[in-house]
């Protein structure tokens, strides 16, 4: 983990609430799909955020997000040449095995970030990606990597689907050849759905958490989730044990 | 070889430096953060250790405010014994000393878990006893909110940990700190760490809730300068002056008014490189102004010292 200074190289809006964040540097230890940073946003945030890596290739850092505060909107205010402090690469990424051949990614929202960096590190990979969003235009359809099949759900209707991700993620299981893992991120009812349907179908499935963080480094115990350990609970940092943890261990809410 | 000028002295606690990890905001010392310069810090506080293990409170936990943060952990830790089995062994030390925090129910309890630290004493360098965290049993009174219930707990381990050296840490969620502070000193303190978290409140629309906790960062400075400023006026004893330190001129604030040494809390998650800045601040202000020990400019503006020696040197504090 380090801290060090970015340089912006763009900020492009994909659509609608969406963003795509490059930055210019370089970590000593390359960053692995799951794994986060934490970004000074602005001196007048006393906290950092906490934003998933979406991609590092060339000296690159690429971070997708969605505007829903203020932090986040200042985030999607600045510009190229500005320059950025970042924590980081922080946390435990996805657990990868070379026997897992067929993918399942399921993805909600700006929930797609992390996915979108591991579609890429698996590229041998057989990929379905189901990917669901409030409506068409809230789809990132220029940050999706190639090569993937793609199945999507809109709230509205408006674009593949109509109704929740975790409705098109049940329907696939009971009609399709099992994939050897599931791999999520998104809002916690569809993680929870996703740890529901691992459970049903018998199959690995490993998701991303997020959680509000102060330090984002593993010292605070702020981020906390109840994780099983052995008969009983303990809150686990999000951060730092996390942000990607097997569904077997979360205990829902 | 002497102490450095930024050596203090904190009681019977010699520390490399002044800076302080305060507790609660960098786990036990545990985790390895590879930009955090041991070089200039001069001692960790762990994470409150409690006899039993306590789960700590549910979310929210971390609540950012205009001006800081609201935090409501709730002391979540494996308890005493787990700690010294599987925490203890695993903090980095570097030179850096290691301060443990403890918390008890009651005297017995302090006792007891005073007494199960002592079986380990050469792993690490003092304790500071804390009574004054805003998120445990929020409906009753704190220890240190009481002059008597302080003694008390202060007796209790002071009669147990004997020559090793205590720390008391005080909330500012008091009538008049001052006289906490002289229960704490007369029970048999070696120093006092001030100030804990001030209780606050934030209210959430989104989810149409309240969000309580201890608020930390830039809006609690001014109220523990205040207290420090008080405490120092009457005390005999070393501050370790803790709250809403963001740079280095906020620690000279802090040691002018009467603190020995300070310790970052929140400001640390803002600023990674705040140690480097606050050391390197002071080390630049004692050579500029030809001091030769930190212990010269602790209490510099405070009253107590108007007829010392060093009222009159025209300092140059703005410049920082």
């Amino acid at each position: 983990m380090e801290a060090k200074n970015f340089k912006i190289g763009s900020v492009t809006n994909l659509t609608r609430q969406i963003y795509r964040l490059e930055l210019e540097g370089s970590f000593t230890t390359s960053p692995v799909p799951g794994q986060f940073i934490h970004i000074k946003v602005d001196d007048r945030l006393f906290l950092r955020r906490p934003l998933s890596i979406a991609g590092y290739k060339n000296n690159i850092l690429t971070l997708i997000f969605q505007v829903v505060g203020e932090g986040t909107k200042m985030l999607s205010n600045k510009k190229k040449g500005e320059v950025l402090n970042v924590i980081g690469p922080v946390g435990k990424g996805f657990p990868i095995n070379k026997n897992w051949k067929n993918i399942l990614a399921v993805g909600g929202g700006t929930g797609i970030a992390p996915l979108i960096f591991l579609i890429d590190y698996l590229s041998h990979s057989r990929t379905t990606f189901l990917y669901g969003a409030r409506s068409r235009q809230y789809i990132a359809f220029t940050a999706l990597p190639k090569g993937v099949n793609y199945i999507f759900a809109t709230d509205d209707g408006s674009y593949g689907h109509k109704g929740l991700i975790s409705k098109t993620t049940s329907d696939f299981l009971r009609k399709n050849e099992k994939p050897d893992v599931i791999y999520g991120g998104g809002p916690y009812e569809l993680l929870k759905k996703i740890g529901e349907l691992s459970e049903k179908h018998n199959i690995p499935a490993f998701v991303s958490m997020e959680n509000r963080m102060a330090c984002g480094m593993g010292l605070c115990y702020g981020c906390v989730t109840k994780i099983k350990s052995g008969s009983v609970w303990e809150y686990k940092r999000v951060c730092k044990d996390g942000p990607v943890f097997s569904t077997k261990e979360i205990i829902w809410e | 070889m002497g102490m450095s000028a930024l050596g203090v002295k904190i009681g019977p606690l010699v520390m490399n430096s002044p800076i302080v990890m305060a507790g609660g905001i960098f786990s036990y010392g545990e985790v390895n953060i590879d930009f955090v310069n041991y070089k200039k810090l001069g001692a960790i506080v762990t994470k409150t250790v409690s006899l039993k293990p306590r789960k700590g409170n549910p979310q929210p936990r971390i609540w950012e405010t205009s001006s800081g943060m609201i935090n409501s952990v709730g002391l979540q830790n494996p308890g005493i014994k787990d700690f010294i089995k599987n925490t203890l062994p695993s903090i980095k030390r570097d030179g850096v000393k290691v301060i443990i925090s403890i918390m008890g129910e009651d005297e017995e309890e302090i006792s007891r878990i005073t007494r199960i630290l002592m079986g380990e004493k050469n792993s690490y360098n003092a304790i500071e006893l804390n009574l004054s965290c805003p998120n445990v049993n929020r409906d009753e009174i704190m220890t240190s909110q009481s002059p008597e219930m302080t003694s008390k707990f202060v007796k209790s381990v002071k009669r147990v940990c004997g020559d090793m050296p205590l720390i008391v840490k005080l909330s500012p969620n008091v009538t008049d700190i001052v006289e906490i502070a002289a229960s704490a000193e007369e029970a048999g303190a070696d120093a006092l760490s001030m100030i804990n978290t001030v209780k606050a409140l934030s209210v959430d629309f989104k989810n149409n809730r309240i969000i309580e906790g201890g608020l930390s960062g830039p809006s609690v400075k001014h109220i523990g300068l205040k207290a420090v400023y008080d405490v120092y006026k009457k005390s005999g004893i070393p501050i370790i002056g803790i709250g809403g330190i963001t740079s280095g001129k906020d620690a000279l604030e802090y040691i002018a008014v009467g603190a020995s040494a300070v310790g970052l809390g929140s400001g640390f998650f803002s600023n990674p490189l705040l140690i480097d800045e606050v050391y390197d601040t002071l080390s630049r202000f004692l050579r500029e102004n030809r001091f030769k020990t930190l212990a010269d400019i602790t209490g510099l503006l405070n009253e107590k010292k108007k007829q010392g020696q060093n009222m009159g040197r025209n300092f140059r504090g703005k410049r920082y």
